[in-house]
């Protein structure tokens, strides 16, 4: 507190220059260093970052000499000696050599000198026994020594107490930071500013008009703090909020490469809105996500909600191999759970160690082989799949395991139930080999021509008597033979195969009772064959399994013939995760700079040293890394998370580089705040997001007016100190949503397959797809942006235009743009003409008879306040221009002159500057 | 205690997060002589010349397509790229093979294919000889096939890349890897980073302008042309030939251009009273912005026609006026490089002869991509040169990998029409203009096209060749994401000195 203070003392007295040794001061109290002593991460590393890292750090080790930690810093160089001794700058080579006047011995090589202040600040660390610190990011987060026990009422979404003096504790901060630099925080924002900042940053739209009647009344019933808690709990909310998870997690509504096939996983876009609306805890969000699939009995929401991942684009193009699109998808995942979920750039680490942070080229795989055992291996279908059965069908599935359960066994229930839900665990065709008259047919299924064969490795049949096949047979005559071990070993099966006519569909094969893991070979044959390059069976899938259970009851049969039918049904279906089962376990190794055709050492899960150990754990890997990610002990969970929803709200983060906490990003400007609120937050709040958002809603920094001063575009241009409110351009998101809802055309409707609103036809023009464009009907048409279809090779343009990231890979942050282009979109889009159209109707119909009226009437339902008069009277004047000149040269007879003016008005008011910022 | 280490690095980080702004502009870009430069060339304009009341120049500092000056002087100003999307063979273009054709109808040598991995080949494929006829052409005595005549008579003005490499053997990746250095979406193209780096010299038109033929787009997507982790300004905008050329450009019904002034007028106006009141220098640029959507809308259905071209041009490019073709977006390619675009790059797809059926077989589909293209090729490398441009325009002509010398054989079975498989190991790219070599050969394959032998070039080092034409050092040309340095050709890429004039 005193530091604090004295702070605030000097500060008075600083100059605009003194911005950096301010914050420098701020660091160092924070970090707590002495005066004298040296601070490695503050003082030390940035050094060292800046002039030696390139050559000496994690992926170049010139002379054999690293300073990426300590135990490499002091081991013996080329030189066979240690180029740092600790204690003894004097003998130092390191040091030595930054004086040294010879050109080739002076370091940093082919660069300018260091400067003094370097050398004596490197100097005396070395002196005082060259520590290595870890940086700020990795450190745990400590309880803060700033609660006392008040209790507070804040609300209806109660708030813990202490809450209070955290909410002064964050503005003390951020104030003690602008007295530095001779700033101060601006008033708060007049009522109806606030009122719409609010509304924009919790539920993407402008406030409901009853909210603006109420809470700008002068006898308002509300409290600011209960208008927060209205809005929080509007459903609203979760649809905004989605769109931020939605770029981490790379959401699309197609595959992505070449043909970019539609996918269906909109269900996990459900999902995730309805989390944010449900206020999930995150660390369950995580975990669900993560590893759904592996939690005790997993509901259908937990199912789909590991969708996360499977997210990843796709290759269905021909000739691709489907092992590397396998391998990129798990590196995507990698790169994505380190990245969107802990803020840590992973992905250089594929191919070599990290060149900054502490991440050697081996904790990638360790990484990888968390996510490494999943069954989808960018198969044509996309598998696995989880199906949506409809309330007639589940009532099917549940009769059948009813039964099962009665006949047979709970255990034997649930699997049937798992697989009718995801036909899986399967052995893809594509997994076979030792190919003879035969191919992987455009790399996605086995296709068997007269005598063909092929070979499934490994397929264990202890107690199989039965394998399930998805096939495809163009022509009549064909058998299936099966062997085990070879094409001259005994057959377990011969069947007649139907002629299909082109069509998939699941034959039940009986074979003989052999037990073990056997290598299986199947050959087709046809007699009927004059052409021995005749296609004549084309496989899917394989299941082996026991007989349907019960056969010795009288329903048998009815039960047997509701599982095909539940097997065969094609209803809606979703993307999910399921772990390889042991016999399919995959090892994974790590790849030589990176290249997955180059394995080397093989590797264990685990998490990197720097980090809080991974807890012993009798579960599946993928959950154990899920759990340990949003352990409290993580210390980069909860900062990311903060500093996102920071990010979300301000404009930019605490850490502005939201996708990188490491050495590489930028320092946080408050770091106590953050570590503060992600404290609080990991354990006052049990990672409640709707509570974080609150609190920092109620600071007196976030209610700041966003006016701007000389003075502080001067001494803080970009808002890091936070001296005014927030003021940021819309997202692509709430701009198209913003001019459906003040035009009254925007459709409640919540969830749902996605909807593809107009857009000018042919823009869709991708190579062997003939999918199109359908224009959604009725309501769909106006849905709210996150519903609509994302395409990745064609994103919806005004969407895209207004920089929505392409959702090819994870995106941690989007950069806001400033294009002519937007100006066209929100001009000429026809969405937003109709827009200005029905705006303009209801500002005849709802605003009165006077146009003054009218325009402020239009203005208020975006802005939630009035128009200044100046601007008003700018509007009515192109009213009136566009009067007489759409009088005087359109004969149109059913757009009158009057309705073309008013529309121009409404359009230039959704294109007003004010309208586009929060 | 010394404050310096923490005020440089926190210079630096704001320097760096600065630029990953558009913000930066506003500062950096105030007194250029780019800037300078533009405000006269565009004193002509016509009424946007006016100056707000706050004393901000409307058509202002802030444009990120401000032109800018390069590490180097530029031996290119702008680039016009031909890819042939589904990479043509070049067998039956550029790579003559007299022994393949000798060889043609024998099995493959396991020993080439050995270790091999192909997209579609199975088991032992037959060689392949060129399915047309070459001769020597040009005073370089030039092996030529006879599928592409018109080229015959420009190919003066090229140098060839005959021993070009790839590691990516599928479409979409090999594009990807090809624009923007990386077989994994994400990254900016190269027409991305070069507007990023140079701006545009023209201020009523985009940057970098795509056009698009054949009927569908490259099988790698939009991305090919996006802004990866570059600000969206610098991507690729696709002009169409059908309805508005930039999506959007036209003004709804009954609102006439006099009418959108109107309204631009009253919306800039507001703005500034906002700006008064907030003063965001965001909304400066937004009045800039919408003044330039207004010039739009006038010089780029401007420059999109080709209606008005005499009939000799519409003769020598072989161009249809209203159809979309590879000829028309050639002539439009030349009217926008004389415009001060910087980046403007042809897709013309339907070159994958795989010989799985007519399209794309070598003896027919292939044969009527070249009837599409040749001429208009030739006629482009012509017109530029009579224009005084060819020497400030770089024209790349390639595809995304090369064909191999056996004949495709997909899924093991003999095929009907006559087709190649990928082949990333060599191919044959070309450039001309911009600084390069005239009449010019570099690198060799062996005597069936397999490999290459001498002259070995990445895709990196076409890159970092065209980078270097328009005044890079592609090492040094970096954009510093996610705590690293990037570029576009990543960690590698040579500058092809050869082929430099």
């Amino acid at each position: 507190m005193t530091q604090i203070e004295s702070q605030v003392c000097t500060a008075n007295a600083a100059q605009k220059y003194r911005t950096h040794l301010s914050l420098l001061l701020v660091v160092c109290i924070v970090l707590g260093c002495q005066e004298n002593e040296v601070d490695y991460n503050t003082q030390i590393k940035p050094i060292l970052n800046k002039h030696c890292i390139s050559c000496h750090g994690g992926v170049k080790k010139k002379h054999n000499f690293s300073l990426m930690t300590r135990a490499l810093a002091l081991s013996d160089t080329d030189s066979e000696a240690p180029a740092i001794i600790p204690g003894d700058a004097r003998h130092s080579p390191f040091i030595e050599r930054l004086h040294s006047s010879d050109p080739e011995e002076r370091m940093p090589l082919d660069a300018p000198p260091l400067s003094e202040e370097d050398i004596q600040l490197l100097t005396r660390w070395i002196d005082q026994g060259a520590q290595w610190g870890l940086h700020w990011a990795y450190q745990p987060l400590e309880p803060p020594s700033t609660s006392s026990p008040e209790p507070d009422a804040l609300g209806l979404i109660a708030l813990p107490t202490h809450t209070t003096p955290a909410l002064a504790f964050i503005d003390q901060e951020i104030r003690s930071q602008l007295h530095s630099i001779g700033l101060d925080m601006n008033p708060r924002a007049e009522k109806g500013a606030l009122l719409r900042r609010l509304s924009m940053d919790i539920i993407g739209l402008p406030p409901p008009t009853y909210l603006q009647e109420q809470y700008l009344r002068d006898d308002n019933p509300w409290t600011y703090a209960q208008l927060v808690d209205t809005l929080l709990a509007m459903p609203q909310y979760g649809e905004k909020w989605s769109s931020m998870w939605l770029d981490i997690a790379r959401y699309a509504d197609s595959k992505g490469f070449e043909k970019d096939q539609n996918r269906s996983i909109w269900t996990y876009r459900d999902y995730v809105i309805k989390s944010f609306n449900e206020d999930k805890p995150y660390d369950d969000f995580i975990i669900e996500q993560l590893a759904g699939d592996l939690l005790e009995d997993p509901s259908d929401e937990q199912m789909i909600a590991t969708g996360f991942h499977r997210n990843t684009p796709t290759n269905d193009e021909g000739g691709s191999d489907n092992e590397e699109y396998r391998v990129r998808a798990i590196v995507d995942r990698v790169g994505t759970t380190w990245e969107g979920l802990m803020g840590t750039t992973m992905a250089c680490v594929q191919c070599h160690g990290h060149p900054y942070d502490p991440f050697p080229h081996k904790d990638f795989y360790r990484s990888f082989a968390f996510l490494n055992n999943t069954r989808d291996a960018d198969t044509g279908e996309d598998y696995p799949r989880f199906k949506l059965f409809d309330s007639l069908q589940i009532n099917e599935l549940n009769a059948i395991k009813q039964w099962i359960h009665k006949v047979s066994s709970a255990q034997r229930a649930k699997e049937i139930a798992s697989f009718l839900k995801t036909t899986q665990p399967v052995i893809y065709s594509i997994e076979t080999d030792a190919l003879i008259n035969a191919d992987h047919y455009d790399t996605k299924y086995l296709g068997l021509r007269k005598d063909g064969s092929a070979r499934i490795k490994g397929m264990d049949l202890t107690g199989k008597n039965r394998i399930l096949t998805r096939l495809l047979t163009p022509r009549s005559g064909g058998v299936l033979n099966i062997y085990a071990d070879s094409l001259n070993g005994l057959r377990i099966a011969r069947v007649q195969l139907k002629n299909s006519n082109w069509t998939f569909w699941i034959e039940e094969i009986p074979i003989k009772e052999i037990s073990g893991v056997r290598d299986i070979y199947l050959q087709y044959q046809n007699n009927t064959f004059n052409n021995k390059n005749y296609q004549g069976a084309l496989f899917d899938w394989f299941y082996p399994t026991e007989s349907f259970p019960g056969r010795e009851h009288p329903e048998h049969n009815k039960y047997k013939n509701l599982f095909y039918k539940l097997l065969e049904s094609e209803p809606d279906h979703t993307l999910v995760m399921i772990e390889n089962p042991p016999d399919r376990h995959r090892m994974t190794h790590v790849f030589h700079r990176g290249n997955w055709l180059s394995k080397t050492e093989e590797v264990q899960p685990g998490v990197p040293s720097v980090l809080p150990p991974l807890s012993p754990s009798e579960e599946k890997p993928r959950l154990a890394f899920a759990r340990w990610i949003v352990s409290k002990s993580n210390p980069l969970t909860a900062r990311t998370l903060v500093n996102r929803i920071w990010e979300q709200l301000f404009g930019q983060g605490i850490v502005i580089t939201t996708e990188d906490l490491g050495s590489q990003g930028a320092l946080p400007t408050h770091p106590q705040v953050l570590d503060l609120l992600s404290y609080r937050w990991m354990h006052q709040y049990h990672w409640s997001i709707k509570q974080l958002i609150k609190t920092i809603v109620l600071t007196e920094t976030y209610q700041q007016s966003a006016k701007n001063t000389r003075l502080k575009k001067e001494r803080d241009p970009y808002n890091q100190y936070l001296s005014r409110g927030p003021r940021i351009r819309l997202s692509a998101e709430q701009i198209r949503d913003q001019a459906l809802a003040i035009s009254g055309l925007l459709s409640e409707k919540m969830y749902g397959p996605p909807v593809m609103p107009f857009q000018p036809p042919g823009l869709w023009q991708t190579p062997y797809n003939s999918q199109d464009w359908q224009e959604s009907e009725g309501e769909d048409q106006y849905r709210r942006a996150v519903y609509t279809m994302v395409k990745r090779s064609s994103i919806y343009p005004q969407l895209e235009t207004f920089d929505m990231s392409q959702r090819q890979v994870c995106v941690a942050r989007r950069i806001r743009t400033n294009t002519p282009l937007q100006a066209l979109i929100t001009l000429n889009d026809p969405v937003f003409v109709e827009a200005s159209r029905c705006l303009a109707q209801r500002m005849t119909q709802e605003g009165g008879d006077i146009l003054a009226d009218q325009i402020n009437y239009a203005y208020k339902l975006g802005m939630g306040h009035p128009i200044d008069e100046r601007k008003n009277q700018l509007l009515q004047n192109l009213y009136h221009k566009v009067y007489q000149e759409y009088a005087s040269t359109s004969s149109d007879t059913i757009i009158t002159p009057g309705a073309m003016a008013l529309q121009t008005v409404a359009n230039a008011i959704l294109n007003l500057d004010e309208l586009l910022n929060k | 205690m010394s404050t310096d280490p923490l005020k440089l690095l926190n210079e630096l980080s704001l320097h760096r997060l600065s630029l990953s702004t558009r913000r930066n502009f506003l500062k950096t870009c105030g007194l250029s002589l780019g800037a300078m430069a533009l405000t006269s060339m565009l004193s002509g304009c016509d009424n946007s010349n006016k100056t707000v009341s706050s004393g901000i120049d409307a058509r202002d500092i802030t444009n990120p397509l401000t032109p800018k000056a390069p590490h180097f002087a530029a031996k290119a100003k702008s680039v016009i790229y031909l890819h042939m999307a589904g990479a043509p063979s070049q067998f039956e273009l550029f790579d003559y093979k007299p022994l393949l054709t000798k060889l043609h109808g024998q099995p493959c040598p396991p020993s080439l294919l050995q270790g091999k991995k192909f997209a579609f080949i199975r088991g032992t494929p037959l060689m392949l000889g060129a399915q047309s006829q070459f001769d020597r052409y040009g005073q370089s005595g030039t092996w030529l096939s006879d599928r592409i005549p018109y080229f015959t008579q420009v190919v003066d003005e090229v140098s060839f890349l005959r021993a070009v490499h790839t590691d990516q053997f599928n479409h979409a990746p090999a594009q990807l890897l090809m624009h923007t250095g990386s077989a994994q979406p994400g990254r900016p193209s190269i027409g991305s980073w070069a507007t990023y780096g140079l701006g545009s010299e023209n201020y009523n038109l985009p940057g970098f302008v795509v056009l698009t033929s054949g009927g569908v787009q490259p099988d790698a997507g939009k991305q090919i042309w996006g802004s990866g982790f570059l600000p969206s300004v610098y991507q690729g905008v696709q002009c169409r030939s059908k309805g508005d050329p930039v999506l959007y450009l036209s003004n709804p019904e009954g609102i006439t251009r006099n009418i959108r002034r109107q309204a631009i007028n009253a919306i800039n106006e507001v703005n500034e009273l906002t700006f008064e009141e907030f003063g965001d220098n965001e909304t400066v640029s937004r009045i800039g912005q919408y003044e330039m959507a207004f010039r739009m809308q006038m010089s780029v259905p401007e420059v999109m026609n080709i209606k008005d071209e005499p009939d000799y041009i519409h003769e020598m490019y072989g161009t249809q006026v209203g159809k979309e073709s590879f000829a028309n977006n050639a002539l439009l390619a030349r009217k926008l490089v004389e415009k001060g675009v910087r980046f403007v790059q042809l897709f013309d797809w339907g070159w994958d002869s795989h010989g799985v059926d007519k399209f794309s077989a070598l003896e027919v589909g292939m044969i009527n991509k070249c009837r599409e293209t040749d001429r208009a090729i030739a006629a482009l490398l012509m017109d530029l040169k009579q224009r005084g441009l060819l020497e400030e325009t770089l024209v790349v002509w390639g595809g995304e990998f090369g064909r191999t010398p056996m004949q495709e054989n997909r899924n093991g079975v003999s095929q009907q029409y006559t087709g190649r498989d990928h082949h990333p190991d060599a191919f044959t790219m070309w450039m001309a203009g911009g600084g390069i070599k005239k009449g010019f050969s570099h690198g060799t394959t062996d005597e069936i096209g397999y490999e290459g032998i001498s002259g070995k070039q990445s895709v990196y080092d076409i890159q970092a060749t065209i980078l270097n034409q328009l005044g890079f050092d592609h090492e040094a040309f970096t954009y510093n994401f996610q705590g690293r340095d990037f570029r576009l050709t990543d960690v590698q890429g040579t500058v092809i000195k050869d082929i430099i004039a």
